[in-house]
């Protein structure tokens, strides 16, 4: 069985927060995942964006998600360029969470075979250089 | 929006390379040069110049302006169309509103890009934050989590798009403006074999970026009219669509733009996807040109490998395609690519395709990809209609 690379050891730029996305950047230093969610509508929405892409209002709250979700479609990188070279191969999945939004990230802790659409998966966490964590997502048994 | 007053009267494109030693802007006067050569419509007639955007001019915010003092010529019309591989049709259209609309006669839309050579890009998007951090590698990861998805949904026979890939090549063969490294035959086991980039896209799954430039002279229909052009073809349709289903945070991502674009299109024309002579999709990944042909119509989603089986798609086949070769074939000239595909319909439909002439010249279709959101399929989708001495 092929393990997938888990990209631990890859040395990440850490993102730089925008003025509306700072939020969920600064939670991730507590490992707690937070998506906006528009209370008129009662849905969330991924990535954060300035106004709720259901009305338009900018009115928007943040909630914690569960980090329980599926995988809804998933690539195996094979080839990658610098900081990820020779770090291959490794998983890139949008992931379903169970909030109804879909987040991309890493697949970890996984086996090349066991990667499949609707594999469900569960938050964990990889560090970055600035205190802030990155999520990646793991199979849930 | 169509009042099909306005026409195209001329079309040039440089020889793609992989690498060129001549400057963006020699390219550009390649064009002006070959179509005042072509239509006989002077430098001093020309009071309209649209241009697609370019990696190379990327961050160029005065582009428009630049190109018209660097090609000596003086504007009542000028725009720069920043929809990415949509561009070059999205700056017909613009070309002819601006036409139809009176505010100038004769359009050089221009479509020139040297990424490969010289790419000045420095995108303000969602990537520096959210998927630059995951390995992400852009348009081939993009169409890795489409491909993942479509099979997933559907079923995909690897094989089917490993014909496409052929017809293209066999094409490209027989264009002699097409990058030379790619004019060599391929089989579909070369396809399949083709090495993985971002599992399941394989290396010739994927464009090749050039360098290069092309251009179409759009002008009122009067004034060809008067000129007495014998060769016109005219804009009959033309949709545009961009963030489609933007209020929705989850969308299959196998339902594309190309659907309501391609409606739009069509319904203007007054024509059916069985009258047209050629078909020209954009092809950035040649799992597109199978979407495309779902959306538009030629066949229901996820229907697209067995009409791909049943079909040749040969420039003296059933439903001739990308005859230059496409993009992935021929070479992606960076984000003026999309004019390579629009200006081998124009010159299918003049009859001076040579050895690859299409028999059907009356209608061609042609369409746009541009832009990689996160997570969907792609920002904008356009598809234009045109017709032949309309």
């Amino acid at each position: 069985m092929t393990q997938l690379n888990n990209t631990t050891e890859v040395v990440r730029d850490p993102p730089a927060p925008r003025s509306f996305s700072k939020a969920f950047w600064d939670a991730t230093r507590e490992k707690r995942l937070l998506l906006q969610y528009d209370p008129r509508n009662k849905k969330y929405q991924f990535i954060p964006r300035p106004t709720s892409i259901y009305d338009g209002r900018r009115q928007l709250e943040w909630r914690e998600a569960s980090g329980r979700g599926e995988i809804f479609s998933f690539l195996i990188a094979s080839h990658a360029n610098p900081p990820f070279r020779g770090h291959t191969p490794f998983a890139i999945a949008l992931v379903t969470l169970e909030e109804g939004v879909n987040i991309m990230a890493n697949i970890v802790n996984c086996e090349l075979d066991k990667v499949r659409i609707g594999l469900p998966v569960k938050l964990s966490w990889l560090a970055l250089a600035n205190g802030a964590n990155l999520p990646t997502f793991e199979p849930l048994d | 929006m169509y009042q099909k007053d306005a026409v195209i009267v001329g079309y040039a494109e440089t020889k793609i390379v992989d690498k060129s030693d001549r400057d963006i802007w020699e390219l550009s006067a390649e064009i002006l040069e070959k179509v005042i050569i072509q239509t006989g419509i002077e430098k001093d007639e020309i009071d309209g110049l649209v241009l697609s955007s370019s990696m190379t001019a990327a961050g160029s915010v005065f582009w428009s302006q630049t190109n018209a003092d660097m090609l000596g010529l003086d504007l009542k019309f000028t725009q720069t169309v920043d929809i990415g591989g949509c561009a070059p049709l999205g700056s017909v259209a613009r070309a002819v509103m601006a036409v139809n609309a009176g505010l100038c006669t004769n359009v050089l839309c221009l479509f020139s890009d040297t990424q490969a050579t010289e790419d000045n890009r420095r995108v303000r998007a969602f990537q520096q934050e959210w998927t630059n951090s995951l390995g992400y590698m852009g348009p081939p990861a993009a169409f890795g989590f489409i491909t993942r998805r479509y099979e997933h949904q559907f079923g995909l026979d690897y094989a089917a798009l490993g014909k496409l890939a052929v017809a293209q090549r066999n094409h490209a063969i027989l264009n002699d403006m097409a990058v030379e490294k790619l004019r060599k035959p391929i089989t579909v086991d070369d396809y399949l074999n083709s090495r993985m980039i971002a599992d399941p896209i394989r290396l010739l799954d994927c464009v090749m970026v050039c360098d290069g430039a092309s251009g179409v002279l759009v002008t009122s229909r009067k004034n060809a009219e008067r000129k007495g052009f014998s060769k016109i073809v005219v804009p009959i349709g033309y949709g545009e669509r961009t963030n489609f289903r933007a209020s929705e945070a989850i969308i299959d991502i196998t339902d594309t733009g190309h659907r309501a674009a391609g409606e739009a299109a069509l319904s203007q024309a007054g024509v059916k996807l069985s009258d047209f002579g050629s078909f020209h999709p954009y092809d950035d990944f040649i799992i597109a040109i199978v979407m495309q042909l779902e959306m538009l119509g030629f066949c229901k989603p996820g229907q697209g490998c067995d009409y791909v089986r049943e079909r040749s798609f040969s420039f003296d086949g059933d439903l001739p395609l990308n005859t230059g070769g496409g993009q992935i074939s021929a070479g992606q000239c960076g984000l003026a690519g999309g004019g390579t595909n629009l200006v081998e319909a124009v010159r299918q439909m003049f009859g001076e395709a040579g050895s690859r002439q299409v028999s059907d010249t009356k209608t061609a279709l042609v369409t746009g990809i541009g832009g990689i959101p996160y997570g969907r399929n792609w920002a904008t989708s356009a598809v234009m209609a045109l017709t032949a001495n309309g």
